[in-house]
């Protein structure tokens, strides 16, 4: 037991810092994808995404992330419009905050406040309930990622938790399949208020692939109220953090 | 260590002798014994009888639809395909003689209609309903125990019905399915590229291997062949993804066996290849890189950079690996764990590091070889034992290996002529079906392929996780309650890739 105390403290600090200062980029990550340029763009490039995040109105170019795979077919075919970027921070508090490019919309209000500002002393002390509910199994790695010393989000007063009955946060991910969903309801029940429900990943945000299928809903919004919407196939585990830290309320959006 | 080297042509020969005039050769090289569909269940027995595995069995074809059953045997694989005429909806069910092909068979039954007779088990599989309990034990002290879909972790969601008497798992029924995505219909009108994207999200840890194993059927059904250099950076990729999944088993057996700092450890060591994968290919699963003709995208590191970060990497790794396997407390958990005997893996045609930890060395990379695999050089890891120690030990093997094979490919591409082509055209339009295979971290991975003027118009997966659910019933033997995170740990298995 000596002998792995000793190997742990040799490692010495590799914990990130964030969000009291930002993560070191990597250099050619994909972690989202860009609207760029001013010039019109045609219509063809909307059947380049085979998942249909791209809309060309008025010639302007918009792209929902929250339909987005990163598979990047619009980089390779449209690289005047589209570009990959390394940021991570794309997780939004509105389905239409991860729509980036063309007119900005109207975005609308949440109805419910984030939790600490509902209960402050939750600030420090969030617990987190996940649920699959039909992801690819990726996002599950990225979220069990963030206990690790690299991200230790217990530093941030962030646990899991077992029980959805001790959780504040609903942590899902996956289009939602039939299966799914009566469990999935089940544990929002017995959630104590305030809560909040996070949908990680594409899949989560609007069933990804699976939507033709007719075997998924489409999304955790068709079937709960969704405070947070993290787009990413499979987002990075930062990026979930900056999801789950928006959610409980001790980081604020930009309001760019 | 077992490897007898496959003879050339033993199939084709032992085919050819019993199967006279059924035999055929696809245009992908596999041997397709085209049978009248009342006697495929007796065509599959004499396989079986001879060794061959069974794989999977769907239904294909659009004007005139018929029934596939594929089979691993000898160094090949071996399709058996009946003609559904005058729209049969009924056959004879292979499970009668083959236990390993129940699951594939109801699903097929729920997925096509077609109604195996005979089958042993014929109850639903799909969109199961998490309610839906049956206490099989009648009588005496036992109970159930619903674990799952919603799970004790950050665990993919399936359903284990545990029924037991407070500490003995007296009985144990898997119940996967609860994330059916449908996926393989999805394919259905997309052409190879966005297809490709769909193969990396049906198991997202094993992105790269779905996407090899999808490749290699487009490639074979549309006879082009990946250049060189993009072959030896797919054994790169494919044997990075196998060491982040036999890291995160470790870290998943450590945590559960309350060892903080173990699994701190080892999930340091799996998230540096993670991140050593970002920095490759701008994915930390790898995604974007395997596609039909080669490769998508450049590597951005080169084989010296990797090469210096893997040194690294395996110093920290054989320092910890060593530790974790003195440590008693870990492996006394481990060790006569979740037994299973190689009969078990036989009848249920078991494959990947659960069946390679009861001696048999089964594994496509050695069996059926492609790609840069048919002239790299490594060993198929073995263990003896069939417990969750061995199924670690094989793993730990299996990184050993699988960091030689990633040199050897480095070594190559340096000394290769065009290291910079990457990628052969896929001629657009074309027709062809084929299968496609690939050694997933979880064992073998099936992809059959059918394009009609470059568009998929079927698609089947065959998926390790699914093969080897069945295993993970049949290795309770006497263990206990608390063994069952280490059982369930050790098979690493995933449901996203079951499920599909």
């Amino acid at each position: 037991m000596l002998e792995w105390l000793t190997r742990g403290l040799r490692k010495g600090v590799v914990t990130s810092r964030y969000p009291r200062r930002a993560e070191p980029e990597t250099a050619g990550f994909h972690g989202r994808v860009e609207v760029v340029g001013d010039d019109q763009a045609a219509h063809a490039v909307e059947t380049v995404c085979p998942t249909g995040a791209i809309r060309v109105s008025g010639g302007r170019v918009s792209l929902d992330r929250g339909l987005c795979i990163l598979c990047g077919a619009c980089v390779t075919a449209d690289p005047q419009h589209f570009r990959y970027s390394s940021g991570f921070e794309t997780a939004s508090r509105h389905r239409t905050g991860i729509v980036v490019g063309g007119l900005i919309e109207q975005r609308l209000e949440n109805s419910r406040p984030p939790l600490a500002v509902q209960a402050r002393p939750l600030r420090r002390s969030i617990h987190i309930r996940h649920v699959d509910a039909g992801s690819d199994g990726a996002e599950e790695w990225e979220i069990a990622a963030l206990t690790n010393p690299y991200y230790d989000m217990q530093r941030l007063g962030l646990y899991f938790t077992l029980s959805p009955r001790h959780a504040d946060v609903l942590l899902v991910t996956g289009g939602v399949t039939a299966s799914m969903t009566k469990p999935l309801e089940r544990a929002y029940e017995v959630m104590p208020a305030p809560k909040a429900v996070v949908a990680a990943g594409t899949d989560a945000c609007s069933g990804g692939f699976a939507t033709a299928t007719g075997e998924v809903a489409g999304g955790v919004d068709q079937i709960l109220p969704v405070d947070v919407f993290i787009p990413g196939s499979p987002p990075s585990p930062i990026t979930l953090l900056h999801g789950l830290l928006l959610a409980a309320g001790i980081v604020t959006e930009d309001s760019a | 260590m077992n490897l007898t080297p496959i003879a050339g042509n033993g199939a084709q020969q032992f085919l050819e002798g019993r199967f006279r005039g059924a035999l055929e050769q696809a245009a992908d090289g596999t041997a397709v014994l085209k049978l009248p569909l009342g006697t495929v269940d007796r065509a599959a027995a004499v396989l079986a009888a001879e060794g061959a595995r069974f794989i999977t069995i769907f239904a294909a074809g659009e004007t005139t639809r018929f029934l596939v059953a594929a089979f691993a045997f000898r160094g090949e694989i071996v399709a058996l395909q009946a003609p559904l005429l005058n729209g049969s909806t009924a056959y004879p069910a292979l499970s009668l003689h083959l236990p390993s092909a129940e699951l594939a068979e109801r699903e097929l039954h729920d997925r096509e209609g077609l109604t195996p007779l005979g089958h042993p088990t014929l109850t639903p599989a799909l969109r199961p309903d998490a309610d839906d309990l049956e206490q099989r034990i009648v009588g005496g002290e036992s109970f159930v125990i619903p674990y799952g879909p919603i799970r004790s972790g950050i665990f993919e969601a399936i359903q284990h019905v545990i029924e037991t008497g407070g500490e003995d798992v007296l009985l144990l029924q898997t119940r996967p399915y609860f994330k059916h995505r449908g996926l393989e219909r999805r394919f259905r009108g997309l052409e190879a590229v966005p297809g490709v994207a769909l193969a990396e999200r049906i198991a997202g840890i094993a992105t790269v291997a779905h996407a090899t194993a999808f490749s290699q059927a487009v490639e074979a059904a549309l006879q082009i062949e990946p250049p060189e250099s993009a072959r030896l950076w797919r054994v790169v990729h494919a044997e990075l993804e196998r060491v982040a999944n036999h890291l995160d088993v470790a870290t998943k057996l450590a945590e559960d066996a309350a060892l903080a700092v173990g699994a701190a450890r080892f999930s340091i060591l799996k998230e540096d290849v993670m991140r050593l994968r970002a920095r490759l290919c701008g994915s930390r699963f790898g995604r974007g890189v395997v596609a039909p003709g080669g490769l998508a995208s450049a590597p951005m590191l080169s084989p010296a950079e990797l090469r210096e970060s893997l040194g690294r990497f395996e110093r920290d790794l054989a320092r910890d690996r060593k530790l974790l396997l003195r440590t008693s407390s870990f492996t006394d958990r481990l060790i006569g764990s979740g037994r299973l005997d190689r009969e078990t893996i036989d009848a249920l045609g078991g494959v990947g590091p659960v069946a390679r930890a009861t001696g048999l060395s089964t594994d496509a990379r050695f069996e059926r070889p492609y790609g840069a695999y048919q002239r790299l050089g490594f060993d198929v890891v073995t263990f003896e034992g069939g417990d969750a120690m061995a199924r670690l030990d094989v793993r730990f093997g299996e990184i050993r290996e699988s960091l030689h094979l990633i040199r050897q490919a480095l070594d190559s591409l340096e000394r290769i002529a065009d290291p910079a082509v990457l990628r052969t055209d896929v001629a657009e339009g074309e027709s062809g079906a084929a299968f496609g295979w690939a050694e997933a971290p979880q064992g073998e991975l099936v992809y059959w392929i059918e394009l009609e003027a470059g568009q998929i118009r079927s698609a089947h997966i065959s998926s390790p996780s699914l093969r080897n659910w069945p295993l993970f019933v049949g290795s309770f033997r006497g263990d206990v309650l608390t063994d069952f995170a280490f059982i369930e740990h050790s098979f690493g298995l995933t449901a996203a890739g079951a499920d599909r």
